[in-house]
Parts: C-alpha cells; structure tokens; sequence
C-alpha cells in the first residue's frame, strides 16, 4: 500500500469509527450477525465504489464504501443501535411432521399424540399462521398420490380445532410423492413418506 | 373428506383447492409485532398496521418514531424494522416445486434486521437487500442494516 492511499484508508477508518461510536452518528451501513445456532453466513454489499464481502460476526460495511474497507463492532453496539429491530423480530418457527397409516389419511398412533403438541404451540401464538403441506410414498400413481397428500393435509386442518386458524392463515398444499423424505424407487412403501409437515408461525 | 370414487367430486376438490391456492396467492407473509405509530401502504392508500395481517407484494411498511414492524414470510424469512423505517419487499416468488424462487427488499431508510428462511437457503443468489447506496446479496444468513434517512 503507498503512502497516499494508507492516509486515506487511515483517515477513512478514524471517521468510520468515530461515526460508529457516536450515538446518533448518520450513517449507512451492513453488519453480519452470527446465525442463532452460533454458525456464521456471509453477506455481500455491493456500492458504486466497489464489493465488500462480510464473513466474520460483527463485521461491517458502509454502504458506500470501498472495495476493502470493512470495519469491527461488537455485540453490544449492535444491541444498542439495533434494539427496536432486535426486539421486534418475530418469533422463530416451529415444526411439526406427523405420519399416516398406509393408503389413507389416517394418522398413526404416535402422531395422533403428537397432534396436541401442534396444537399447543398455536395456541402459545397472538398471530399464529401455519402451512400443511401433504405427501405420500411412492406406492401408486402420482396423481393420484397428489390426491392422498392433499387429503391427509385436509385432515390434518380438520383435527386442529383451534379458533385462531382462519381460512386465510392456514395454507394447505399437497407434494404427492414429489418430495420424499426418504428417497426410493417408485411403487416402494415407505412409512416415513407417509407424512404431513406442519410449520407454524 | 372429499369422495374421489365420483368423478365430479374430484373435480370439485381439485377447484376449491385452486381457489384456496388463487385466494392466497398474492399473500406472502404476515405483520407478527407492531410497535407504535406504524403504517402499511398500498398505492395510495394506507392503513395502521396490526398484527396478524396479511402482507403483500410491492406494499410499503412504514414507522414513525419510536415504532417498530416484525413480519414473517412464507418462506420464513423474518424481516423487523426500527423507528424511521420504509420498506417494501418488490419481489417475492416461493414455488420450490415449479423452481421458481426469489426475493427483493428495499430498505429506502431506516433499520432492518433480517433472518434468512428458505429461499435464501435453497437459492441464496436470487435474495437481494436494495438500499440506496448499495445492493446487499445474501449467502444464507442474518445481519442488519441502517439507511441514513439522508444519504449522502
């Protein structure tokens, strides 16, 4: 690096860092957060003036800045200038898969157990809103396999009596055989296939 | 329980779940935590935001001061914003069985902190986060932005 450029980059990084420092401090900027299983993603941001790629937690970019040019904050920053949109976040997802007898839109035992539990979770929700989404094995025609994932989702909507669930927070689709949870050969039975996955937001 | 063993029947059952999937099919997400003096824009019109609300495409989320905006999408990417805040998602596809993925926020100013969901997982080259200074892409993540009411 010569001379000249290290006494802008010298400069630049005083003033970022004085911006970031200062409450209240107008600025644009990106800052990757590490992922809630403690895993890191990467984040790219891309300006008139070049690319910055953010790979480390807390590591951040103004939105105008050039190729190179990332900066260090902490956690603790982050919680106080992020704390409305921090706190405002919804809660996570929840998922659910229930599994069915063969041929049928009859749930086993152990998932009709389990079906209290998806209720519950609902119920834990001001604004719940949930997708059901069907699938069969491979055992028959795909069409009419599309058919059975759909039914078993129906049933599925059918047995959660919750008054919460509208017909406009509930979105029911069925995968037929397309989406197998264990892969198999076509015309194979395979129980785990068998499902209905539940997610609720 | 629908009756497939009758024709006409299962023509009926394939329509009301066309019309179940048309109903909701420019629905996206939902508004889940409301905060203050907030607004949702549609064109012309706007209306407070509530919790439980259905968000759609090109709709515009905006807070005033101290207020706060959460929302899920379907995908479950989770979007919140802080006070000051304007955002809109402009393209939103989720149809991972006819391969058709995307998503496009725009951050006009404000702050944003944002939980990556299933798009961003199966297809992490068609999210992007616009500002006006710059296009955020994401490779499976969480992060946050703020937008200068003013940028320079």
């Amino acid at each position: 690096m010569n001379r000249l450029v290290s006494h802008r980059f010298g400069h630049w990084l005083r003033s970022a860092a004085l911006c970031l420092t200062l409450a209240g401090c107008a600025s644009s900027y990106v800052v990757l957060l590490p992922n809630a299983d403690g895993t890191v993603g990467k984040v790219q941001v891309t300006s008139a003036n070049g690319t910055n790629l953010l790979e480390r937690p807390f590591q951040g970019a103004l939105t105008s800045a050039n190729a190179g040019q990332t900066f260090e904050t902490t956690r603790e920053r982050i919680q106080t200038d992020f704390a409305d949109a921090l706190a405002a976040s919804p809660r996570k997802p929840v998922r659910f898969v229930l599994y069915f007898e063969a041929g049928g839109a009859t749930l086993t035992p152990e998932s009709q157990q389990e079906l209290a539990k998806v209720v519950d979770e609902i119920a834990t929700r001001k604004v719940p809103d949930i997708s059901i989404t069907g699938h069969t094995d491979t055992e028959g025609d795909a069409n009419a396999n599309l058919q059975l994932g759909l039914e078993r989702a129906h049933q599925v909507r059918t047995l959660l009596a919750s008054p919460q669930l509208t017909a406009e927070n509930v979105a029911i689709e069925s995968h037929g055989e397309k989406n197998l949870l264990v892969p198999t050969a076509d015309n194979v039975a395979e129980p785990r296939n068998r499902r209905v996955e539940i997610t609720v937001r | 329980m629908f009756n497939y063993t009758k024709p006409w029947a299962l023509g009926l059952a394939l329509c009301l779940a066309a019309g179940a999937a048309i109903a909701q099919e420019d629905t996206i997400g939902f508004i889940k935590t409301v905060k203050g003096n907030a607004t949702v824009v549609s064109g012309e019109q706007s209306v407070p935001a509530v919790p439980g609300a259905a968000l759609k495409k090109g709709q515009v989320l905006k807070t005033g001061r101290d207020a706060s905006i959460g929302v899920m999408l379907k995908d479950n990417t989770m979007l919140s914003t802080g006070a000051h805040t304007e955002l809109a998602v402009d393209d939103y596809q989720y149809a991972p069985g006819q391969e058709r993925l995307g998503l496009v926020i725009r951050l006009a100013k404000g702050s944003l902190h944002y939980i990556s969901g299933v798009i961003a997982k199966l297809r992490p080259e068609s999210v992007s986060i616009k500002t006006p200074t710059s296009l955020i892409g994401v490779r499976g993540t969480e992060f946050v932005v703020s937008v200068d009411g003013d940028p320079s």
